[in-house]
């Protein structure tokens, strides 16, 4: 069963995408900002990572920065969230070296296929 | 009634005084011999001797009033008519050429004929041409005018309409106030117009305004014509749909926000009323599966709404009105100088590009990372070897990257560079804050290769292509189109008329006349004649180092100091330039020998033919004496600015005007070419050496 690390500051988004997460038929974790996602990761390395952009104290970005910095890390799936929804932000996170992109408010349905797709694609496979 | 003057014409009544001196004089000797013959009683050889000498004097007379009648009287009267003729109208026949003693007037006369002719011809042709180029102007601007798609007004000072074309008719289609003469108040009452147009910045910098017009929104753009008499020219943009986008943006805002309440409600109250449903009787299901199903469908059109203002937002802020086209290249060079100089060191490279943008704003912002970047690079990060900045083109945004030797900026600094307020702009905006103006956002990366890093900001591209157009230098005092039309220099140059030559009139400054003992050049100046007209602007001027010093003497004459030739380059170098110059002219100068001598000591060739002023002049008038160039500038009126007679520039201009003066008169005794010429010159030297055997 593959792992899935939600990090988000919102408890409501928190809890809806854990609940998705595990209908999908995923293992999930859950990190409310960037030092404990990053703290998360050190202790056990996820299969993917959903990671929002506005995280107090570190970023989002910050985040996925460090983690493609990072030996260990620097292939990890990452999808971004962000409630901001601009083209510009996008194109950072991309820039940055995530490989997906959501904005807040998603499609739960799209989010799963995202994950899914993307497991496909690093060769996790499908829960 | 009408005076009648009975006196004989003046010619007439000195030649009857002069017939009349003779007879009396005649008539005398007569009386005289008879009463000396009566007297004496001589005979034979001494009684004619005696008749012959009595009418001498009587003789005399008569004879020397008929040759100065014959060859002088009668040839001015001649050339008074002639003159008189000429004066009334070039083209009269020539009936009489200076004939007796005036015979050597005759080619000067000739060519002063000729040159009114031809002047007189010039000048009809010029107004002609003058004319007809005036009313192709005129056409072409009027055309121009016409089929240009931006209305356009032309205003005095007095806001009157002097001017408008199609576009504006069809721009104000109808209006009554549009009218030439009269004023562009009628047309736009707006007391701001009226105050711009006469505070208008005199060098032609534009002003904008915005102003309703019936149901529109005009963009009006003012600028001073330069050099005018208060005349402004104004042209029109329909700005109605720009405006009405952006309320079209602020009622798509409104409008959404309304959506957004109504779901917003839709879904809170969906979900107090799940909180609130009791156990899972068959009634409270079916509601709880309403709710839900309402929540899902509320939620997602939540989003779409969330989504559609996020767009909204983003072409509110892409099209904010702060943001102006910026040259890239201007960009980088404002940055630079606005950079403490210990810090100039950004280097524009690859392909400059537009991009919109608050310029003071965006410079504040690289200012304030810049200081950042040095701090709070890794350590080792930055090698300060200054900073490089590229531009990249992407879809409808250009990237502006400063890139350095080392590695990116941590994500973390960047973030919390972008919460510093800005402090030298007004109202101290954060980093973060001027980049949302820009509707942008800024990241580090490390190039492939992991060398070098790059900071990167996004901004709007602007509709603009090419570079901007550098500012037109002054135009040169002087054109002439007929050069053109000048033979090719390959030509063979001995048959071509004088006035087509390529002439260039030089001189020298020496720092002594000792040429072959070690004198030699301090300083070069020349100018060029192009269709017998000396180019103002087109000279040649140059200080040279003589490597060894320049006696006070000579300083004496020329001015040229040791400190004005430090630095200056060596002959041959001077010279290289020089021949550069020349390119396929004759050359000019007044004592060409000397001068010759003074530029061929270097092996730089000169194998042009050399033309010499003071020789024509000779040749010209071998009976005059004073053929040095101040002598010369005297006898043909030639003036000069004070303090440039001995001055390498000043004298090749003297000698330039002094061959013009002489042309003429070189033509007038049929030398035309410069074959002819150079065989004058030549006989003229060839005179100098018999006379200094």
């Amino acid at each position: 069963m593959s792992q899935v690390l939600v990090v988000d500051d919102e408890p409501n988004i928190l809890l809806s995408l854990e609940f998705l997460m595990q209908q999908a038929g995923f293992e999930v974790t859950t990190a409310d900002d960037g030092e404990s996602a990053l703290e998360r990761i050190n202790a056990g390395l996820p299969d993917l990572l959903l990671l929002d952009i506005s995280l107090p104290g570190i970023s989002g970005f910050d985040v996925l920065e460090r983690l493609r910095t990072a030996a260990d890390t620097r292939h990890l799936p990452i999808i971004m969230l962000t409630a901001h929804g601009r083209e510009v932000e996008r194109e950072k996170g991309m820039a940055l070296g995530a490989n997906d992109y959501i904005t807040k408010p998603f499609s739960t349905q799209a989010l799963v296929e995202k994950v899914k797709a993307l497991l496909a694609e690093t060769d996790h496979g499908a829960p | 009634m009408a005076h009648r003057d009975r006196r004989l014409p003046k010619h007439q009544r000195l030649i009857g005084l002069w017939l009349l001196l003779s007879g009396v004089s005649l008539l005398g000797g007569a009386i005289f011999a008879a009463w000396l013959d009566a007297q004496l009683g001589v005979g034979g050889w001494e009684r004619a001797a005696l008749w012959l000498g009595s009418f001498s004097g009587g003789a005399t007379i008569l004879l020397v009033g008929l040759a100065l009648e014959r060859m002088l009287f009668t040839p001015l009267r001649h050339l008074q008519a002639q003159l008189a003729r000429l004066v009334a109208s070039p083209d009269a026949r020539n009936e009489h050429s200076p004939e007796g003693w005036l015979t050597g007037l005759g080619p000067d006369l000739a060519r002063v004929r000729e040159s009114w002719r031809a002047d007189r011809g010039r000048l009809a042709q010029a107004r002609s041409e003058g004319a007809r180029d005036a009313a192709q102007i005129r056409q072409r601007l009027e055309a121009l005018l016409q089929v240009l798609q931006t209305p356009l007004l032309l205003c005095d000072r007095h806001r009157r309409l002097l001017l408008l074309n199609t576009a504006a008719e069809t721009f104000f289609e109808g209006h009554t106030g549009l009218g030439l003469g009269k004023r562009i108040d009628a047309l736009l009452p707006a007391t701001s117009l009226q105050n711009a147009l006469t505070q208008l910045p005199a060098d032609g910098t534009p002003r904008e305004l915005l102003l309703p017009c019936d149901e529109r929104w005009l963009k009006v753009t003012l600028r001073r014509l330069p050099e005018s008499d208060g005349e402004s020219l104004v042209t029109f943009t329909d700005a109605t749909h720009a405006w009405s986008t952006e309320m079209g943006v602020r009622a798509g805002l409104s409008a959404q926000l309304a959506e957004l309440r109504r779901q917003s409600a839709s879904v809170t109250s969906a979900a107090e009323v799940l909180k609130t449903l009791g156990a899972s009787d068959a009634e409270s299901s079916t509601l709880r599966a309403r709710l839900e199903n309402a929540i899902d469908e509320d939620g997602l059109a939540l989003g779409h709404s969330i989504a559609h203002m996020g767009r909204l937002i983003d072409d509110m802020q892409r099209q904010g009105e702060q943001l102006t086209p910026i040259w890239s290249n201007d960009f980088w060079q404002a940055l630079d100088e606005r950079l403490d100089p210990s810090r100039r060191l950004i280097t524009p490279i690859g392909m400059p590009a537009w991009f919109n943008g608050d310029a003071p704003a965006l410079i504040a912002l690289l200012d304030s990372l810049l200081q950042h970047l040095e701090a709070h690079l890794p350590a080792g990060g930055f090698e300060g070897a200054g900073f490089e900045g590229e531009m990249g083109l992407g879809n409808k945004r250009v990237y502006l990257d400063m890139i350095w030797h080392g590695g990116p900026l941590p994500e973390g600094e960047l973030a919390r560079w972008q919460r510093q307020p800005l402090t030298t702009l007004p109202h101290s905006p954060t980093a973060a804050e001027v980049l949302r103006q820009h509707a942008s956002d800024i990241w580090s990366l490390a190039d492939a290769g992991g060398k070098r890093a790059r900071i990167r900001l996004p901004l709007p591209a602007a509709e603009r292509v090419g570079a901007p157009r550098r500012a037109v230098p002054p135009r040169p005092e002087f054109h002439d189109f007929g050069i053109a039309n000048l033979p090719s220099p390959d030509e063979a140059r001995a048959g071509l008329a004088l006035r087509s030559l390529e002439i260039v009139a030089f001189d020298t400054e020496t720092t002594g006349l000792a040429l072959r003992r070690g004198d030699t050049v301090v300083s070069l100046g020349a100018c060029r004649i192009v269709n017998a007209r000396a180019l103002a602007s087109e000279t040649f001027a140059q200080y040279v180092d003589p490597e060894r010093p320049i006696p006070a003497e000579s300083t004496a004459i020329h001015g040229i100091t040791d400190a004005d030739v430090a630095g200056a380059p060596l002959l041959a170098t001077a010279l290289e330039h020089f021949r550069h110059y020349v390119g396929d002219a004759v050359l000019l100068a007044h004592n060409a020998s000397f001068d010759m001598l003074a530029i061929s000591q270097q092996g730089a060739e000169f194998a042009m033919p050399v033309l010499d002023t003071l020789l024509i002049s000779r040749a010209l008038d071998e009976a005059l004496d004073g053929h040095d160039l101040d002598s010369l500038a005297r006898r043909y009126d030639i003036t000069f600015p004070p303090g440039t007679r001995h001055t390498a520039l000043g004298d090749a201009r003297v000698t330039a005007a002094l061959w013009l003066a002489l042309l003429p008169r070189l033509e007038a005794r049929g030398v035309d070419t410069l074959e002819t010429l150079l065989a004058l010159q030549a006989n003229a030297i060839d005179v100098e050496d018999a006379s200094a055997l």
